[in-house]
């Protein structure tokens, strides 16, 4: 079992880059050979050194690997990108894309994370205890697939487009969500326990479950009458019928 | 400035070098019969030299190479390299910013290059790219085909008139030669409509593509452009088109070639040399091509060859992208350009186990092999649609290489077994042919065969250096070594100057925008532009004065004279 503990040594006011922050990269390395990992600080290239104070206790493999991050870490940006194993404790708010492009392993985050938390997520599971931003579990500008495997729990609530052009995996948020979950949404699943509006445009595939308030429905939804999930009630809809979709939109 | 190449193994079709031994002398630019013992050497060591490469047909400026940017953000994320001190930052794989056209372009050895659709009333836009595209040589066809004053004429049939209207459209544009795409299809995709043959009658205006095309041909050669008129076939993008492919090729006997070149140059053929009569029985018909080419004298065309991954189609022809779009729930970009056509573009990915990219694949492949002559077929993707402009390096060995073609086949759906003729076609190109396909004849096709295309004296000293030594490495068995060394060009020097250097750019001079400034007689212009000044006044968006490309648009323009009187050069 390794365990690495890093902390900001300075205040940052720009944004950091640390797509290097990983069980993958850090695993059977030495203090040293962390701190001289590449960063960047907006265009500065820079060390994980420079930026943070690195302790490591014991060795292991990337799933033996135990990250923890203490701090102000919401200038951080990209923490956890490509992980395909072990495990990441973020006790603080995070900046954006945290968990991007993840494959495996687990992300706990204490505080929020900004906008494109587990964008393009493979595989693995992130669970957010405070707020999401934009574009949770979503694509890349351009891209056809978001999310397309494993878990993102969000405790607090969610911005705008919750798991858009989602292709795969599943997102539960605990509180609201923002306006368009699950647009274009192409075979992933979404909870949503508080409200929402105008969930599953251009939804082709896939499962959205709204156990509030849906404020605004979109016109492209054809009612199927009711169905019981899980010992639930709801009104079922598919569509988008604009698309020709065959998404599974359940509403309260 | 002089220049010494010595020891190359130069192929040079176009001066019947195969391979000898041979120095080539450069100063100030150009290609001389000796220079000083000052001249710097550079010593090739025996290794391929060819002249630097030149593309017929490529689309690297415009309105549509910028919605598909717009469109594809996700390009973006592949092909970026930081800023040097020489180098601005490259980005994109379809569609890349304009500095890493140039860029990789000249990696791979090439100096010259056409954009191959304008509109006129987008060639503002075109040229503001074209400005910033760094180190090639380069030029843009303008779109004809479907505009107003060309039906309206072809209708009447004032030839006189049409010629005023094309050589005044060169100038509007800065444009080098006549584009015909989809003719007739863009004015009737205004009314959700298609043509879907020769003879379809265009509502409105009372022409046919077949005449639009011919009376485009005649005027071509009454104007003596250097280019022949460039004709993106009606019906492309529909199983069968091959008939349409056919009787268009057809339509060059009625016009006889005003210069040593073909009448018309059919592009792209990998989108038009289809059979079948639906996408369940789809097949090539790239032989039966292949066999009227080599029966026939005043015909080019150009590959258009697909490469598997990811593309972006972009056209004038604005219905067959709609139907694109249906077919493939892709994004779809559709544009009207008011009197003179339309557009589309849309992203595909070539997959190798779909039978119709398979087919595809095959198709200009054997077009190349089938046909005897290699000035008769030019080395294109018709980038970005076929694919990226960068695979040509992969072209080229699947020509050289029947290798190379049978490991390919084992990995494709097996389609292409039955529906092509591919795996049993076993010709491999030399580098001689490979010279003409790449450099000699696009040369010849596009009429700048006197500076481009070759390494004779008199020519522009634009030549590429190859790390590879012809003697020694056999291309049918080490196509992968071919590959890497067309890749990234040992030298490639641009006008006398040394801009790239075992792959990496080390100059990025700017290179010279070709246009073409053909005379009518005066008074042709004159009742002409009676009927244009009224079109502006009644149907453009925008007026005549905020039309045409200004001078100071082009800041190293090479003007290249034509025209039905004479003109003394200025
Ligand atoms: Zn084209």
């Amino acid at each position: 079992m390794q365990t690495v503990t890093l902390k900001p040594k300075k205040e940052m006011k720009i944004s950091v880059e640390v797509e290097n922050i990983t069980p993958d990269r850090f695993a059977g390395k030495s203090e040293k050979e962390i701190q001289a990992i590449e960063a960047w600080m907006g265009n500065q290239k820079t060390t994980l050194g420079d930026l943070f104070s690195v302790k490591v206790e014991g060795s292991g493999t990337a799933a033996d690997t135990k990250i923890v991050m203490e701090g102000d870490l919401s200038r951080v940006k990209r923490i956890g990108e490509g992980m395909t194993a072990g495990l990441i404790i973020i006790k603080g708010n995070v900046d954006m894309h945290l968990g991007a492009k993840m494959n495996g392993g687990k992300i706990t985050v204490s505080g929020n994370a900004d906008s494109w938390a587990g964008r393009e997520m493979k595989g693995g599971e992130i669970i957010i205890e405070g707020d999401a931003g934009y574009y949770l579990g979503g694509g890349a500008r351009g891209e056809t697939c978001g999310m397309r495997g494993g878990k993102i729990t969000v405790m607090g609530s969610a911005l705008d487009y919750v798991g858009d052009h989602m292709c795969g995996g599943e997102i539960v948020v605990k509180g609201n969500a923002g306006i368009l979950p699950g647009l274009s949404n192409n075979g992933g699943k979404i909870v949503i326990e508080g409200n929402t509006s105008r969930p599953g445009s251009e939804m082709v595939k896939g499962t959205i479950i709204v156990n509030g308030t849906v404020e605004e429905m979109m016109p492209v939804f054809k009612l199927e009458g009711s169905e019981a999930v899980d010992g639930v009630t709801y009104r079922k809809y598919t569509g988008d019928v604009i698309v020709s979709g065959k998404g599974l939109l359940y509403v309260k | 400035m002089e220049l010494l190449i010595k020891n190359g193994a130069v192929f040079d079709p176009v001066n019947g070098i195969k391979g000898d031994k041979t120095d080539i002398s450069i100063k100030d630019g150009k290609i001389v019969n000796n220079v000083s013992s000052r001249a710097t050497v550079i010593d090739a060591g025996g290794r391929l030299v060819m002249a630097g490469g030149v593309d017929a047909h490529s689309h690297i400026a415009g309105a549509k190479v910028n919605v598909g940017r717009i469109m594809r953000p996700e390009d973006t994320r592949s092909g970026i390299k930081p800023r040097t001190k020489i180098t601005r930052p490259w980005t994109g794989y379809t569609v890349p910013n304009v500095y890493a056209m140039g860029y990789r372009y000249a990696q791979m050895g090439y100096t010259t290059v056409f954009e191959a659709a304008q509109a006129i009333m987008k060639a503002r836009h075109t040229h503001e790219e074209l400005e910033e595209i760094p180190i090639i040589d380069k030029g843009a066809l303008t779109l004809f085909g479907s505009n107003w004053p060309t039906m309206d004429y072809v209708r009447e049939k004032d030839m006189d008139k049409l010629a005023a209207y094309v050589a005044w459209g060169l100038l509007a544009s800065r444009g080098f030669g006549i584009k015909v795409v989809n003719p007739g299809g863009g004015e009737m995709w205004g009314f959700g409509k298609n043509v879907t043959s020769l003879d379809d009658v265009v509502p409105n205006f009372d022409v046919t593509p077949r005449e639009i095309i011919v009376s485009l041909m005649k005027v071509n050669e009454m104007l003596g452009l250097p280019h022949s008129v460039h004709l993106h076939c009606n019906n492309l993008g529909k199983p069968g088109n091959y008939t349409t492919t056919l009787a268009s090729m057809e339509l060059a006997k009625q016009v006889k070639p005003s210069r040593d070149r073909q009448v018309l140059h059919v592009t792209h053929l990998t989108f038009n040399v289809w059979g079948g009569t639906n996408w369940g029985d789809f097949e090539s018909k790239a032989d039966e091509i292949a066999n009227y080419l080599n029966n026939s004298e005043n015909i080019t065309t150009d590959m258009g060859q697909l490469i598997f991954g990811s593309a972006t189609t972009m056209t004038a022809d604005g219905p067959v992208q709609y139907a694109n779009a249906k077919l493939l729930h892709a994004k779809w970009a559709n544009g009207d350009v008011e009197l003179e056509d339309a557009s589309g573009v849309v992203p595909i990915y070539y997959v190798k186990q779909i039978s119709v990219h398979a087919i595809m694949w095959a198709m200009g492949l054997e077009l190349a092999l089938l046909t005897k002559d290699p000035f008769k077929v030019l080395l294109t993707t018709d980038h970005p649609n076929g694919g990226p402009f960068v695979n040509y390096p992969e072209v080229v060995t699947l020509l050289m290489s029947n290798k190379k073609r049978q490991e390919e086949i084992k990995t494709l759906h097996e389609a292409v077994h039955k529906r092509t003729k591919i795996p049993g076609i076993d010709r491999e190109l030399g580098w001689s042919e490979i010279a003409a396909m790449t450099r000699a004849g696009p040369a010849k096709v596009l009429g700048l065969l006197d500076t481009k295309g070759h390494l004779g004296v008199g020519a522009d000293a634009d030549i590429s250096v190859f790390d590879i030594k012809p003697d020694q490495v056999d291309p049918s068995v080490e196509h992968a070594k071919v590959k890497s060394a067309l890749s990234s060009a040992a030298y490639t020097i641009k006008g006398g100057e040394v801009v790239v250097k075992d792959g990496q750019i080390t100059a990025t001079p700017m290179g010279r925008t070709y246009w073409v400034d053909a005379s009518v007689p005066a008074e042709h212009t004159e009742i002409m532009m009676k009927d244009i000044r009224m079109k502006f006044k009644n149907y453009y968006s925008i007026n005549l004065a905020n039309y045409m490309v200004q001078d100071a648009y082009l800041t190293h323009p090479q003007v290249v004279k034509a025209g039905v009187i004479p003109v003394e050069v200025r």
